[in-house]
């Protein structure tokens, strides 16, 4: 086996080049319609308050995937609707609100994870880890994967109006309301699922940075889909390995630095970048 | 009789915008609303889209329940940034009870197309959204209320912004929703546009509202007692300053 294929010998990589091109099938158009709804800063904190949900869940219940997913969605839940009351009824909007609760949700997990002397060092927890990634979380990935491509391929059509003109939207459609639930808690599920592999820090970059670089290239919502899958692939593969073959570097920061690439080429390069302007 | 209201009292929570409010809208009539900026014009188009619920009174429908209504909101609740053609946006008025999977075709992609030639965008038609100048964008908004083909249409300023050519025809296409004796209701600001359009006015202000014929409402003291002159903007009327 020459150097360049030798990760594939290894179960742990195989395992983990499987995981992350699902996910990124899955995480794509959630990074796509986060960046088109201007929702990426959201996104990002969201992806910090699901923190003590899946801590508190790992203290009680050691590394259950379903334990981790219930306790990340029902910390996802508490955050969301309390930024929504806080909004509602105090002067501070929305943005404020949860960039504060995402602050509180984020140290309150490392301080429970560290205080409670955790078996998974913090590195892994917040960067992800390939040697994390065992059957259940797999499954969880295939999971996640199913439901997000099968609501979108349902839900494609309203998600563009909503996105595009809301109020319009709202006018016509009476479950105008749950669209935007319905697509925070897809967000929730592919950050959860993204969690081992990427970690609580840079999950989210896997759907920021090949959204945002598609964004430059394309015109059309189909090929924008499609060119932000392909970043979101190729940016998992390469990061992957450079982490095998960089020693102490954890999978997270190496695809987001890829994407980051990916990125920083596409914004200088692209028809929609510098050069339209 | 398309929609009416009796006794209705519009605004956000607990805070009233316009009490006791009466409204009636026939098919092939166009009702301007008038009033001051933060009157609740934008509110009262909401309650009657069913967005936002009456705090007291409620919208009477005649007919069988509530019709399709076609809306035309105001530039920035619109993001023009998404990455889709005009076509595809034309499109839209016929994706209400298309489902999730069928396609924007036969008599329906006619209709787009017709849609296109009326609005005079068929060049434009594959043009991504965000190349489009704010004219092109609000003659695509029409062209998608067109496709709607919708009973009763509901339009918040939909000549803000607009040089002569795009407002001429735009009011061509009003014209021809007035021939078809489908409703408009339409918040305006210019007095011109209003007196020149409009069978009816909605005048909102001071937490009061009156309607009727055009000409009965817009009457000098009537746009003082609403807020819409100041008592100074009245006295230059009379002296002929301003029209």
């Amino acid at each position: 086996m020459s150097l360049s294929l030798a990760f594939l010998e290894f179960e742990f990589m195989q395992r983990a080049f499987v995981a992350t091109s699902i996910l990124s099938l899955s995480i794509s158009p959630i990074g796509a319609f986060l960046v088109l709804r201007r929702l990426s800063l959201a996104g990002e904190a969201m992806a910090h308050a699901i923190v003590p949900g899946i801590v508190i869940a790992f203290v009680i219940a050691g590394l259950s995937v379903v334990s981790m997913l219930i306790g990340g969605i029902i910390a996802g839940v508490i955050v969301a609707s309390c930024t929504s009351f806080l909004a509602r009824r105090t002067m501070i909007k929305e943005d404020a609100s949860l960039a504060s609760l995402y602050l509180i949700s984020l140290a309150l997990g490392i301080f429970i994870l560290s205080s409670a002397g955790s078996a998974i060092p913090l590195k892994s927890f917040l960067f992800g880890s390939t040697l994390g990634i065992d059957d259940g979380t797999l499954i969880l990935i295939g999971a996640t994967a199913t439901i997000t491509l099968f609501t979108f391929a349902f839900l494609l059509r309203p998600l563009i109006m909503a996105t595009i003109d809301p109020v319009y939207f709202a006018s016509q459609y009476r479950f105008a309301p749950l669209i935007h639930q319905i697509f925070m808690f897809l967000l929730v599920l592919n950050l959860l699922a993204a969690f081992k592999s990427l970690g609580t820090l840079m999950a989210v970059g896997l759907m920021i940075l090949p959204a945002t670089s598609a964004r430059y290239w394309v015109r059309g919502i189909t090929s924008y889909l499609v060119l932000t899958f392909c970043f979101a692939f190729v940016s998992c593969w390469a990061g992957l390995i450079i982490s095998f073959y960089v020693s102490q570097v954890p999978t997270g920061p190496a695809i987001v630095l890829v994407a980051g690439v990916f990125f920083i080429i596409s914004l200088l390069i692209s028809p929609l970048g510098f050069r339209a302007r | 009789m398309i929609v009416s209201c009796h006794a209705m009292t519009i605004g956000y929570g607990s805070k009233a915008l316009a009490r006791d409010l009466h409204f009636a809208v026939k098919a092939g009539e166009i009702c301007a609303v008038v009033g001051p900026n933060g009157a609740g014009k934008s509110t009262f188009l909401k309650t009657l889209l069913g967005l936002q619920p009456a705090l007291k009174g409620g919208v009477t429908w005649h007919g069988e329940g509530a019709p399709t209504r076609a809306y035309l909101g105001q530039t920035d609740e619109f993001d023009s940034q998404f990455p889709i053609r005009v076509r595809d946006l034309v499109a839209m008025g016929a994706w209400h009870g298309l489902g999730f999977w069928s396609h924007v075709n036969g008599a329906k992609q006619q209709a787009v197309e017709d849609a296109l030639a009326q609005t005079k965008i068929t060049s434009i038609a594959d043009q991504p959204l965000h190349e489009c100048s704010a004219g092109q964008l609000q003659r695509c908004l029409f062209a998608r209320a067109i496709v709607q083909d919708a009973p009763l249409l509901l339009l918040d300023e939909p000549f803000t912004a607009m040089d002569q050519t795009t407002q001429a025809n735009l009011l061509d296409i009003i014209e021809s929703w007035r021939q078809q004796d489908r409703g408009q209701i339409i918040v305006l600001h210019d007095l011109n546009a209003v007196r020149a359009l409009s069978d009816t006015v909605l005048l909102i202000g001071q937490g009061e509202s009156c309607f009727g014929k055009t000409q009965e409402v817009l009457t000098k003291d009537n746009l003082v007692k609403y807020g819409y002159y100041s008592p100074m903007q009245a006295a230059w009327l009379e002296e002929g300053a301003i029209s």
